[in-house]
């Protein structure tokens, strides 16, 4: 670790080639880099402070902070090291240097599709008993993901290793959503309680998007794509039944709540029917409506469905 | 991300209750190693260094949550621990003190006057005034050398998992012991002898030796969840326990000398030792290694408020 102070420390500039910009957001800009000292290729996200009179902004401390924190994780994205420099016009800019993974889960799927072929059921073992560690993980630090997709976990195809990215303030740099595409403001991942207007969100909202993510894993296609947000919540409607405050107490309190057509409930096979039935079980257990009663990460690391994974590696 | 940095397991029946943990992996993470406690007794000077950074920050966060000047000081030692004692002018030491504090305000999302602190930092002599731009480059240079990891894990963190280990029921009762705790463990932080041990064995320490006071009677039973935590080494919270109870006895003796002054009311006194009456059990003895200064005396009645006047009070 260069210690800053001492004379012959490079500058992020200097320490790193830029090889290609892979992304743009509201705070900067995204690029696959070289580090020149020892050829390693890095992801490098540069965002200038907004500095007024407070220098490091609050809210930039405590992201990097936690980001530091959680980076012990092998399913986290690691962040490797944070440089502060500055740019031709003399401002401060924060280089935060990622590890470099060469896809995404959302690549990953759309090449299935593509070929036709369906994604072995052991990968899809795998692949989500990584993303329950890296997100209980996470949880158990009391911290929430929120936007859980299969664009923001990030993949090593060579080692079917998979890491959860984008939390927090590295969110800002994802590649901007265009317009009209169907993924407008990643709603398909999204809770029905978030949807509803809840004002506390707990870990459960997570979980709902690495359930939604599980069964495109299996089929390929989305669970819920919804194109609105009343359009995401009768998705969800359709397939597990309008929600009633049998199923789920204090759902006609929240904020958005209104009549919706009544639909019953329809088993999950029908949506997802190549599934098997611990598989099928877990997933039920994810997408349950009251949030409480949605499994932990952590739990469903230990469901019967992953009891045949050899663990060692992962 | 939402998370109480304060309080990272604050809900905690909200939490998977393995989440636990995480916290004790990383702790060591954010304190400073261990050979730091040694290089600062074997330096006259980088003790006074340390305890003058330390007085201006208390200085500076004396209006504030008492969590920020425990960040604060977190901040200061592991610097010097990274880089040492670099610059020994009264004008570094203030710098420093005021670029710890910042950070920890702004890590704790706690409002401050700039002016005030110019104001309280310039009190004294009449030189240093720092620009906020020699501020921003200070601060700079601490989070490089702390690697940016700010979110210090403190005892606080882990004094809501333990208190859940002594299974009181009684909220007020709970608060109660933390409250007492959290006096405890900023009073204790000032001491460099403290800074040899990890949070979760400061936290334990400081909340055994709180029960002590508060529930000797229960203090077995707290005693015994401490213990079997597999977490915890129990051999190094009976260290950090004595070294807490030297610190906390000096408390008292300092109280004991504002008295022979006469300038405090006795029922400040009547409250402290009333505190301390109980009967020793045989499970205090475990860790308790040093004979009591104070004869204890035991009372049958706890719902009664009679207060006991404090002549009746001696020394062995």
């Amino acid at each position: 670790m260069e210690k800053p102070g001492g004379g012959g420390v490079l500058s992020a500039k200097e320490a790193f080639e830029k090889l290609e910009k892979v992304g743009e957001g509201t705070y900067g800009k995204v690029y696959r880099a070289r580090e020149k000292a020892t050829g390693k290729i890095v992801a490098l996200k540069k965002t200038r402070l907004h500095e007024d009179e407070e220098g490091v902004p609050p809210t930039t401390l405590r992201e990097v902070s936690i980001l530091r924190m959680l980076s012990r994780d092998p399913h986290v994205v690691r962040l490797m090291d944070v440089k502060q420099g500055q740019n031709k016009e003399g401002k401060t800019v924060l280089y935060l240097v990622f590890e470099y993974m060469d896809t995404d889960l959302k690549k990953f799927i759309r090449s299935f599709r593509q070929t036709g072929q369906t994604v072995p059921p052991q990968t899809i073992k795998s692949l989500m008993y990584q993303l329950c560690k890296g997100v209980a993980f996470c949880h158990g630090h009391g911290i929430l993901h929120r936007d859980l997709k299969p664009h923001n976990l990030l993949m090593d195809p060579k080692t079917m290793m998979l890491k959860i990215a984008d939390l927090g303030l590295a969110r800002a740099f994802t590649v901007p959503i265009k317009k009209y595409t169907h993924e407008i403001l990643t709603l398909w991942y999204r809770a029905p309680e978030v949807l509803l207007g809840a004002t506390h969100y707990s870990m459960a909202v997570d979980i709902w998007s690495v359930g939604c993510i599980f069964a495109e894993l299996v089929t390929k296609q989305a669970l819920f794509p919804g194109d609105s947000e009343l359009q995401q919540l009768l998705h969800i409607f359709r397939l597990l039944g309008t929600p009633n405050e049998d199923v789920w107490p204090g759902v006609s309190k929240l904020m958005n709540w209104h009549e919706y057509p009544q639909w019953n409930p329809q088993s999950l096979s029908t949506a997802v029917p190549s599934l098997d039935e611990l598989g099928l079980d877990l997933l039920s257990q994810m997408l349950k409506y009251e949030p409480s009663k949605r499994i932990s990460a952590k739990k469903a690391m230990e469901h019967a469905y992953f009891d045949d994974l050899d663990k060692r590696h992962l | 991300m939402d998370f109480d940095l304060e309080n990272p397991l604050g809900n905690f029946h909200d939490l998977p209750c393995d989440a636990v943990p995480s916290l004790f992996l990383i702790e060591s993470d954010h304190i400073p190693p261990p050979n730091y406690c040694q290089s600062l007794k074997a330096s006259d000077f980088d003790i006074s260094v340390r305890r003058d950074v330390v007085s201006l920050i208390s200085q500076l966060s004396c209006t504030f949550d008492p969590v920020l000047p425990y960040l604060a000081i977190n901040y200061l030692d592991r610097f010097l621990a990274n880089q040492g004692i670099l610059q020994p002018k009264p004008w570094a030491n203030k710098l420093l003190a005021v670029s710890c504090f910042s950070l920890a305000a702004k890590m704790l999302k706690t409002e401050y006057s700039a002016t005030d602190v110019q104001v309280l930092m310039n009190h004294g002599d009449g030189g240093a005034i720092f620009e906020t731009q020699t501020i921003q480059r200070m601060e700079g240079i601490v989070l490089g050398a702390l690697q940016w990891r700010m979110r210090s894990i403190t005892p606080f963190s882990f004094i809501p998992f333990f208190v859940n280990l002594f299974r009181l029921k009684d909220p007020a009762l709970r608060q109660v012991l933390k409250d007492r705790a959290s006096e405890i463990i900023l009073k204790s932080q000032r001491e460099i002898k403290v800074l040899e041990f990890k949070p979760s064995t400061v936290a334990a320490s400081a909340l055994l030796y709180a029960s002590h006071e508060l529930f000797p009677f229960q203090y077995p039973c707290f005693l015994r969840a401490i213990s079997d935590c597999s977490y915890i080494n129990k051999e190094t919270v009976v260290q950090c326990y004595n070294v807490i109870q030297d610190i906390a006895r000096e408390e008292y003796e300092s109280v004991l000398n504002i008295n022979s002054t006469s300038d405090t009311p006795v029922n400040v006194l009547d409250e402290h030792f009333l505190s301390l009456e109980s009967e020793k059990t045989n499970g205090t003895n475990v860790v308790v290694t040093q004979e009591q200064d104070f004869k204890r005396r035991k009372t049958t009645d706890y719902g009664n408020n009679r207060r006991v006047p404090f002549s009746h009070f001696h020394q062995c």
